[in-house]
């Protein structure tokens, strides 16, 4: 650590040095009076070297919040989320996906989780001004292997879902080139794809999409009910690798989650976040719901929606919190196209 | 300059030997040199001039005024009194907490995911800025996000529903021309926003903190939004987060008490499990549960989100249902924007499944 890069006082470098402080985090984390015990300065010399060093410390000083919604702050606020490429669904979450933090997608089996994820992929390809992010994204898979078929089905149908787009524009990228597809078969695994390859596909710029699919899969199979702590730790280290990659890069992260039953009633030792006669919860527990800033919900209904003259199985995307959403939900269908939310019957909660 | 020699700051050693000389009263001692101190005491010459030199300072009477000056309680009083306090437009919430959220204190607001925490925080930010004439404090806000959920749109939201609220209420002239510069661009452009990655990064902004409010001296508000998640992953050694949260939650309380400004942290909660009954509680172990002056806590009951008031030095414990509307932090009445305060709170003695 070069301590004469500090505009102090050479008597404050050379006590500092003397102490065998070795980095700024070091010196943080020693309170003052400690401080002044460990180098012998005086009260006014030790305000003086933590000032200095919170200042380098500090990566970028106070902005106001107009300066943000006037998007001088790309970094802190880049102004645009990533589309969901349907504008019934980004309607419902106020432009779509937010460029920094975790949103997690939680359902039953068969509600249409992977479709969603499927249709993120190809939609973070386009530009900027067309919902994309302009980039590519890589997609993890946990749980079955990665499904090529579907996605080859959704470019081909790519115009059919987007008649926004003009048809030159999807033909002129090769949708399949910039989906980068990761296995993860443990825990182990997991990590490492996200602390190694991950970042690198983020420093190149190649993508700005990371897909989960899903992260509570391995996560309730590798430990037993009792292991509640050590599960979560793992999951603290795991999503804060995410969020520190997410709020780096600028690149959603998308995790898709499982859930589950809920038996008895309400149990004060368990949070329901307000989802009262939902016969399923999302898993892993308070946990992760900490680390998650976006939590949408995805369940299968009874009946059917239709659209032209095809008719599929009813879904509902709910938005169980979000920090600029209110509660709501809307109807989707799944398609060959992809996924599309249905307009008329956009219910609202609460 | 009637102190007695063992109460003066000196080393035990020095003290014993200048009682055993005979020296019992500080002014015994005003007049001597160094040199017979050091004959007659059996002190070495350096410490005969150290003795000297701490009378001659002591006696300076600047200095023992300052050791000796107190306030009444009554003075306390009116000095609390006239600090004042930051709505949270939600009038039984403002009740609970005996006017709002309190100037010179340090509040804290544990909850789940998505019950509301960071709403309760932007709206302060925004409330704190109602002019004076309208029963606000007409001060600046400090937003510090260590996760970054801080949208701002979401908070462009509220600033207009506040300024449309104070509209409502305008009534005198002075109240008509406080509103004609309380827009929604001035709301924002009064609001700063720091992001903390990691704790490295959250002590270095709280020690650059006093610096930040000599430049802006109107701040009366700041939020740290939250304070549990850069503490709560890679920390192996527990016992230097309890050191290190300690220490953040004294150099804030010093803040809110020197700069006259109220300081808000958010906490999330953890399960604890005790006896094979699993319950939720405040993060960060028990140790923080003394750090803030007060603590509320927001949970849901089925469909109705609660807010407890589960500790506080000069309030009763309480219970009040709230919602989060459009327009910010609200009662939980069908009518979102009302004048007079609803009665919709329940005091309950302690919630038995928070004790």
């Amino acid at each position: 650590m070069e301590w004469e890069q500090f505009e102090l006082n050479p008597r404050i470098i050379a006590a500092v040095k003397r102490a065998h402080f070795r980095s700024a985090k070091e010196i943080l984390c020693v309170s003052g009076p400690d401080l002044q015990r460990l180098t012998r300065l005086s009260k006014t010399d030790v305000l003086r070297l933590h000032c200095a060093v919170a200042a380098a410390v500090r990566k970028t000083s106070p902005v106001t919040a107009l300066q943000l919604i006037r998007g001088e702050c790309p970094v802190l606020e880049p102004g645009h989320r990533l589309s969901f490429a349907c504008p019934v669904l980004d309607g419902l979450m106020r432009g779509g996906l937010p460029l920094r933090g975790i949103t997690e997608l939680a359902g039953e089996s068969a509600a249409g989780k992977t479709q969603f994820c499927l249709q993120l992929c190809l939609s973070v390809q386009y530009p900027e001004e067309n919902g994309g992010l302009n980039s590519g994204a890589v997609y993890i898979c946990t749980e079955d292997s990665f499904p090529i078929k579907r996605l080859l089905q959704l470019i081909t149908q790519q115009s059919r879902l987007r008649p926004d787009l003009p048809p030159a524009l999807i033909h002129s990228r090769r949708l399949t080139d910039s989906v980068y597809i990761e296995h993860a078969a443990d825990l182990e695994a997991l990590q490492a794809c996200v602390s190694q390859r991950v970042p690198v596909l983020l420093k190149r710029g190649l993508v700005r999409l990371v897909v989960v699919d899903s992260v509570a899969a391995l996560f309730r199979s590798e430990f037993q009910a009792d292991e509640a702590v050590q599960r979560s730790r793992h999951l603290l280290a795991f999503s804060s690798t995410l969020h520190r990659l997410s709020h780096a890069y600028g690149a959603p992260v998308v995790c898709v989650n499982q859930v589950t039953d809920v038996m008895d009633g309400p149990n004060p030792g368990r949070c329901d976040y307000g989802l009262v006669g939902s016969k399923v919860l999302p898993a892993l527990g308070i946990a992760w719901a900490n680390q998650v800033m976006v939590r949408l919900m995805l369940t299968r209904l009874a009946g059917q929606v239709k659209s032209d003259s095809r008719s599929c199985a009813s879904r509902k995307l709910e938005v169980v919190f979000a920090p600029h959403l209110p509660r709501a939900s809307c109807l989707c269908g799944v398609w060959e196209e992809g996924v599309r939310g249905i307009p008329d019957d956009a219910l609202h909660d609460e | 300059m009637h102190r007695t020699v063992p109460s003066l700051p000196l080393a035990p050693s020095v003290k014993v030997k200048l009682i055993n000389a005979g020296f019992q009263v500080a002014s015994d001692l005003i007049d001597m040199r160094p040199l017979q101190l050091c004959k007659e005491a059996g002190i070495s010459q350096e410490e005969a001039v150290e003795v000297l030199q701490m009378l001659r300072d002591d006696a300076q009477p600047h200095q023992q005024r300052a050791a000796t000056e107190s306030v009444t309680a009554l003075d306390l009083l009116h000095q609390e009194q006239s600090l004042g306090s930051i709505v949270t437009f939600c009038s039984g919430l403002d009740n609970v907490l005996g006017g709002g959220v309190p100037v010179g204190k340090t509040t804290e607001i544990c909850g789940a995911p998505g019950v509301g925490k960071t709403q309760l925080c932007m709206q302060l930010a925004v409330d704190v800025q109602i002019p004076v004439c309208f029963g606000g404090l007409g001060g600046k806000a400090l937003y510090v996000d260590t996760e970054g959920s801080f949208l701002v749109q979401r908070v462009a939201d509220m600033a207009k529903a506040a300024v449309q609220h104070c509209t409502l209420l305008a009534e005198d002239t002075e109240q008509k021309q406080a509103l004609e510069e309380l827009t929604v661009e001035k709301i924002l452009s009064n609001l700063f926003l720091v992001r903390c990655h990691d704790y490295v990064e959250l002590l270095a902004e709280v020690y650059l903190l006093p610096d930040f409010l000599s430049e802006h001296p109107e701040v009366r508000l700041i939020v740290i939004d939250s304070i549990a998640f850069p503490f709560r992953h890679d920390f192996e050694d527990l016992s230097q987060r309890t050191r290190l949260l300690n220490g953040l939650a004294q150099q804030l309380i010093q803040l809110a008490t020197q700069h006259s400004l109220a300081v808000v942290l958010t906490n999330q909660m953890t399960t604890r499990v005790s006896n094979g009954q699993s319950k939720l509680v405040p993060a960060l172990g028990e140790s923080w549960g003394h750090a803030a002056t007060q603590r509320l806590i927001l949970h849901w009951e089925g469909l109705r989100r609660l807010a407890s008031l589960y500790k506080s030095p000069s309030q009763m414990e309480a219970t009040i249902q709230y919602q989060i509307t459009v327009q910010g932090f609200r009662d939980a009445t069908d009518e979102p924007r009302h004048a007079s305060p609803s009665e919709n709170y329940s005091k309950r003695p302690r919630m038995e499944d928070l004790s």
